[in-house]
């Protein structure tokens, strides 16, 4: 690619992420539209009904139900429907909640959306930091046997999801031990704000759900982080700094992780869906107040608008983490600033 | 480090207070300013959130009453004590109809002040009241309630009122002013209310007559501090209450309930399931329910039953619906669901002391529901109806296989329980049951009293506490609405309208002008229960359990079996008695 | 160096002695044989035990395993080895029924998916030019959706699903990473000297695509399939937990999530999520063995460590 040969990102390549980035979200946000659509019972028309049930309690019902049955254009041919449907999307407006009628889904959102992104900061990165650094040092010609010996076996755990690790944790300490509470996300009796007592009682509650994500997912870094480890090892610069006699430390962090940790920032983005379902059923059994608690009450209050705008949310979060990602790598990664493309 | 472990570390450092933005969300305006120890404090569970907080007018709908406003704020004319069936005087003095009981007096107690320092007397009364009946946006069930019985109040003194009904009612006072069933008939003061609209005046901030007035409220908690210029320490009424503080909070959930129990940051809790009472008992054994041994629970006054719409076919047919009571094992969903921690409903009535003479005269007649299935009884039926077996073991008529929905209302774990175990019981008879999960809203909103179900779960029955009629009455055919439109009161949703309806109902009528307690009545509840049971317009099932617990590690004098001097539900407007009862531990 | 690489060598000449081809893997053997044992487990069981006492009120409640004791002070009986939950199913019959249900959903969805990757995989790297395109940006997009949060907007309005269901539906998730892999190993074989001779001689594209290069790419396939089948039970379980799914037939994932709606934690009844956790666990573990097996025998260099 001629454009890139200078020291910037080639035009082409952010095109290309931005389109890969809109089609995504247009594809994920065309099927949860379309999917309702293929049940014999017309959701919106369903809700509506069950909206205007729940209205009796809601002083302007009749205003609110007018201006929904208007923005569905329930009467409108279909495509019209789905274009309004994907003008309200870029708005963020996904309607309004059944079961908490007449709040918007997207206040609903807001709402959980703090704790969720809040754990998730705390638990992936402490993952990413201890995995990688175990995969490292797994790799190392000098680490001590020990280590060799006792890091696979932690991976053991790699391999389960976190809800289960959840349940475990859940059981030693909360109920068991009673070291920590069981469910909730802060103490009820604190008042939200910026105050301590409030900050450590989010902490307290926090500890265990980030604690039984970092506990599986550390491992899936190690792995990778252990494979690309070995793979540098024998490249020739590192060979070539072996035999200048560098420091064995020295080759570590300045040739061989350095060169290691960019596909693993790759696979990062990429398993950020993942992390974010993952971490949204954790929620659900510590009955944390973030994405995964709203998700779990709107499947049992069958929350359609609540459900449907989680999902995009949720869609939208890991297509723009890999966007995000791929914007970035050129930066960090000069292969890609000359060679263009992946 | 190298520049581009820099960046990287820059860019992770960077997002991170990207992140930690998201919660410099909000600063709670109503944080209590003062701080109260712990150990004058009482904590009460709310089992839903206070969708608006900002909102004290009772008079529509919404959680404006059951975190703290009637318990702590808004005093009853009367508090009907389930412990002894006394009607206690407290803002009233007392209250007597005439020999037609269409004409009531109510004499107020005299010095009783709002906490604003305002009076409270006849004027008070009479001006809700019209508030009440003249309007057409009231909607709390107490006040819809008040407004088809009465046609007309007067003021006859200063503390004094005089209530013209429009039709006989033995137990008018009972019903509206004496806390028989949550709530009562709140009085509201005229001076704040005058020339507000009903329907959209917001009454913030609220006051009222009882000893504390409101600190705080918001979604998840409302505090209540004391008044100690409350007018009963004035007028010699009663002591001050002893906790400075009360506060009702959202637990969330069993689980959040159950924590907070053991790490004694709730007092008063709601219902728990059995096995998680007794998990939190092994751990805080401060932690007690009624009873201190089986079956631990307080009787709900509300039995459960299964309600089936008369109007589908083939439960339009009595013997198909009998064919299900008979394939319904009670002592299962004792078993199963309450895990002991109830008994079977032997009648449709609630099994307190007050009502055994009718239930004692409903068994007697030989209507007695039994313990266990006769699925052979329920599948003879059934097969009576042309069904017979096919090969799935469920039953088929003309290639129909014979299929039965129940609603369940996901908004408690007993509801879900029993419509599974209802479901399979069913199943087991040949039935092709399955359960249909309902939100709340939706349950009680729209399909519930519009008829649209087929069999549902709920409490329909519920209503007699110390007389039969008010249960009774709900399944006469006084006002059937057809199917799609509402049910009035809930009444009769299943649309019973035969003409065994219509002879029950006479009998039900002659039952609703005698005076509390005529001889005469029970025979004939046992007359007109002769038609319940010839067509099942529904099934009751069992009595409703509820595992409340009570915490005494900082408050003694809690309600118990032993202690039976009020009904322990502290969500209703009978709390004030509790409230005064309470002793600091230690 | 020299001396190092005469070394490693020599072992690998004992290993070839050892195990006649490097499908003998240690990791392999252990993991398949962990599910093999979980999936006779549950075909044996279904012969030995009551499969109807997975049904609600078919058994006492609460009662711990043999050899414990409860919060009520009751202890196990033989007639339930491995206890009950609140509403009387037995959890042995659970484990029986659900373990294999479990684990039938992740291989439908899976063998779809591979399926499914392996067709539109060839098809892009051999055919290439506008079907590459197009099979390239949808796997693209696709890898990036996650399958929980769709298969939720459509278990939730379109209703109750059965098992096979279950696993067509998550079919749709699990095509792409095997596309991409494919694709990827087809375009670099494409250019290597057996496919060049292939065409040389004549031979038909399909003919190429299965008969030559196929057989090539069977340990990456078996490494994908595999590496499916765990994202594939997962999701499901995730599902489930979230009380979708399957509701009269158990999994493992309906059994533990009726133990968290009915507090089995708090109520100490660990047996009844303790132990289907543990049987997924297992079964992660196996499908973990598998695939670390699988990276040794198509990737030497990591067999020494």
């Amino acid at each position: 690619m001629a454009a890139g040969r200078k020291n910037s990102i080639p035009i082409a390549y952010i095109g290309n992420r931005l389109l890969t980035f809109f089609l995504t979200v247009l594809i994920a946000a065309s099927v949860i539209w379309l999917i309702p659509r293929l049940s014999p019972v017309d959701p919106a028309e369903a809700m509506l009904g069950r909206m205007a049930a729940g209205a009796g309690f809601v002083e302007n019902a009749d205003q609110v139900l007018f201006d929904l049955r208007e923005r569905f254009g329930l009467n409108e041919p279909l495509w019209k429907q789905y274009v309004v449907y994907l003008k309200n999307l870029m708005v963020f407006d996904f309607g309004v909640s059944v079961a908490n009628f007449p709040t918007p889904v997207s206040h609903m959102l807001a709402g959980a959306m703090p704790w969720t992104l809040g754990l998730m900061m705390f638990s992936v990165i402490i993952a990413f930091v201890i995995g990688n650094a175990a995969g490292a040092y797994m790799a190392w010609d000098n680490t001590p046997k020990i280590w060799k010996v006792a890091i696979p076996a932690a991976m053991i755990f790699t391999s389960i999801p976190p809800i289960l690790s959840g349940l475990l944790l859940m059981w030693l300490f909360s109920a068991q031990l009673e070291w920590l509470p069981l469910t909730g996300s802060y103490g009820l009796l604190v008042t939200p704000g910026w105050n301590w007592e409030f900050i450590l009682s989010v902490i307290e509650y926090g500890i265990l759900p980030a604690l039984s994500i970092v506990v599986v997912t550390f491992g899936f870094w190690a792995l990778g982080m252990r494979g690309l480890m070995t793979t540098v090892q024998s490249e020739d610069y590192v060979q070539l700094a072996k035999a200048k006699g560098l420091r064995p430390r020295y080759i570590l962090y300045r040739y061989m992780i350095r060169n290691a940790i960019l596909p693993q920032v790759t696979a990062f983005a990429l398993k950020i869906g993942l992390l974010v379902t993952g971490q949204i059923l954790v929620e659900r059994i510590f009955s944390y107040n973030g994405m995964g608690k709203l998700i779990y009450d709107a499947i049992l209050n069958q929350d359609f608008a609540v459900i449907q705008g989680a999902s995009y949310i949720v869609i939208l979060m890991t297509a723009a983490s890999v966007l995000i990602v791929d914007l970035i790598y050129p930066l960090i990664d000069p292969r890609i600033r000359h060679g263009g493309g992946r | 480090m190298s520049g581009n472990g820099k960046r990287i570390l820059w860019l992770g450092t960077l997002a991170l207070f990207a992140a930690s933005l998201f919660f410099i969300p909000y600063r709670d305006p109503s944080a209590p300013t003062e701080r109260i120890a712990r150990e004058d404090t009482v904590i009460f569970d709310l089992d839903r959130t206070i969708r608006n907080p900002g909102n004290f007018n009772w008079l529509t709908p919404g959680v404006k009453r059951l975190h703290g406003a009637h318990q702590a704020m808004w005093e009853p004319l009367f508090i009907l004590n389930y412990a002894n069936g006394d009607l206690e005087p407290w803002l009233g003095l007392r209250i007597e109809g005439n020999d037609t009981h269409d004409i009531w007096t109510l004499t107020l107690r005299e010095g009783v002040r709002w906490s604003d320092g305002e009076a409270f007397d006849a004027d008070d009364v009479v001006f809700t009241a019209e508030m009440v009946i003249n309007s057409d946006a009231v909607s709390a069930r107490e006040a819809i309630r008040f407004q088809s019985q009465v046609s007309s109040v007067r003021k006859l003194g200063s503390h004094r009122v005089e209530f013209r009904l429009n039709k006989p009612n033995p137990s008018f006072h009972i019903e509206n002013f004496g806390v028989l069933n949550f709530s009562s008939f709140l009085v509201m003061p005229e001076h704040v209310w005058k020339g507000e609209d009903v329907g959209s005046f917001e009454f913030d901030p609220p006051i009222g007559t009882g000893p504390y007035v409101l600190q705080s409220a918001t979604s998840q908690r409302a505090i209540w501090d004391r008044n100690d210029e409350w007018w009963g320490l004035t007028t010699g009424f009663r002591k001050l209450p002893e906790p400075k503080r009360l506060i009702w909070i959202e637990s969330g959930g069993q689980e959040n309930r159950a924590q907070l129990l053991s790490r004694n940051q709730l007092d008063a809790a709601q219902h728990l399931s059995l096995g998680i009472f007794e998990a939190i008992r092994a751990r805080n054994p401060n932690v007690r329910a009624w009873h201190d041994g089986f079956p631990f629970s307080w009787t709900d006054p509300c039995p459960r039953q299964l309600e089936i719409n008369t109007t589908l076919a083939p439960w339009d047919d009595p013997d198909m619906r009998k064919a299900v009571a008979h394939v319904i094992d009670r002592q299962q969903i004792v078993d199963i669901v309450y895990e002991g921690s109830t008994v079977p409903s032997k009648t449709l009535f609630v099994q307190y002391g007050a009502m055994q003479p009718f239930i004692d005269a409903v068994v007697t007649a030989g209507f007695e529901l039994p313990v266990t299935a006769d699925v052979a009884a329920g599948q003879a039926l059934i097969e009576a109806a042309g069904y017979s077996l096919n090969d799935d073991g469920v039953y088929e008529k003309d290639g129909q296989a014979l299929e039965a929905k129940i609603l369940a209302n996901t908004a408690s774990a007993e509801t879900t329980g029993t419509v599974d175990l209802l479901v399979e019981q069913l199943q087991r008879a040949g039935i092709d049951a399955r359960s249909v999960p309902i939100e709340d809203g939706v349950f009680w909103g729209e399909v519930i009293p519009l008829g649209d179900f087929e069999m549902s779960y709920s409490w329909l029955s519920c209503g007699s506490v110390n007389e039969p009629w008010a249960s009774m009455s709900r399944y006469t055919n006084n006002a059937i609405a057809p199917i799609g439109e509402r049910a009035p009161g809930y009444n009769n949703t299943g649309r019973w309208n035969t003409a065994a309806t219509d002879r029950y109902t006479e009998i039900v009528n002659q039952i609703g002008v005698l005076s509390l307690g005529d001889p005469t009545i029970p025979a004939q509840v046992a007359e007109a229960y002769a038609y319940l049971d010839a067509e099942t317009p529904f099934i009751p099932l069992v009595q409703a359990a509820k595992v409340l617990s009570f915490n005494s590690t900082y408050w003694q004098g809690w309600p118990s079996a032993d202690n039976f001097y009020v009904h322990p539900m502290h969500w209703w407007n009978s709390t004030h008695l509790m409230i005064h009862e309470l002793r600091k531990a230690q | 160096m020299a001396t190092t690489d005469e070394k490693a060598a020599r072992q690998r000449a004992k290993r070839l002695k050892r195990f006649d081809s490097p499908w003998m893997n240690p990791k392999l053997m252990t993991g398949a044989g962990i599910l093999l044992g979980i999936l006779l487990f549950g075909l044996a069981g279904r012969l030995l035990w009551n499969p109807d006492l997975v049904y609600i009120g078919s058994a006492p409640l609460n009662l711990p395993p043999l050899g414990f004791e409860n919060l009520r002070g009751e202890t196990g009986v033989a007639a339930h080895p491995l206890g009950t939950q609140s509403s009387g199913r037995d959890v042995l019959a659970l484990l029986i029924v659900g373990a294999p249900n479990t684990l039938f959903i992740g291989v439908i969805a899976s063998l779809i998916g591979m399926a499914t990757g392996i067709v539109l995989g060839f098809s892009a790297g051999f055919i290439g030019g506008r079907t590459d395109d197009v099979i390239r940006v949808l796997a693209d997009v696709m890898i990036t959706i996650p399958p929980l949060m769709v298969l939720i907007v459509f278990q939730t309005s379109i209703g109750e699903v059965g098992i096979v269901m279950m696993g067509v539906l998550l079919s749709g998730f699990m095509w792409q990473s095997p596309t991409r892999l494919i694709r990827a190993q087809v375009l670099s074989m494409r250019e290597s000297g057996y496919v060049r001779m292939a065409r040389l001689s004549g031979a038909s594209t399909f003919d190429i695509m299965f008969k030559e290069m196929l057989p090539n790419l069977v340990p990456y396939l078996f490494g994908s399939f595999i590496a499916i089948v765990t994202t594939a039970i997962v999701t499901a379980v995730g599902l489930e937990t979230l009380g979708l799914g399957p509701q009269r037939v158990p999994t493992l994932g309906r059994v533990i999530y009726e133990a968290i709606d009915s507090a089995a934690l708090l109520r100490n009844m660990w047996w009844w999520w303790g132990i289907p956790t543990g049987l997924l666990a297992t079964m992660f573990i196996g499908l973990l063995m598998i695939n670390l097996g699988l990276d040794e025998v198509s990737n030497p260099r990591l067999r020494k460590v």
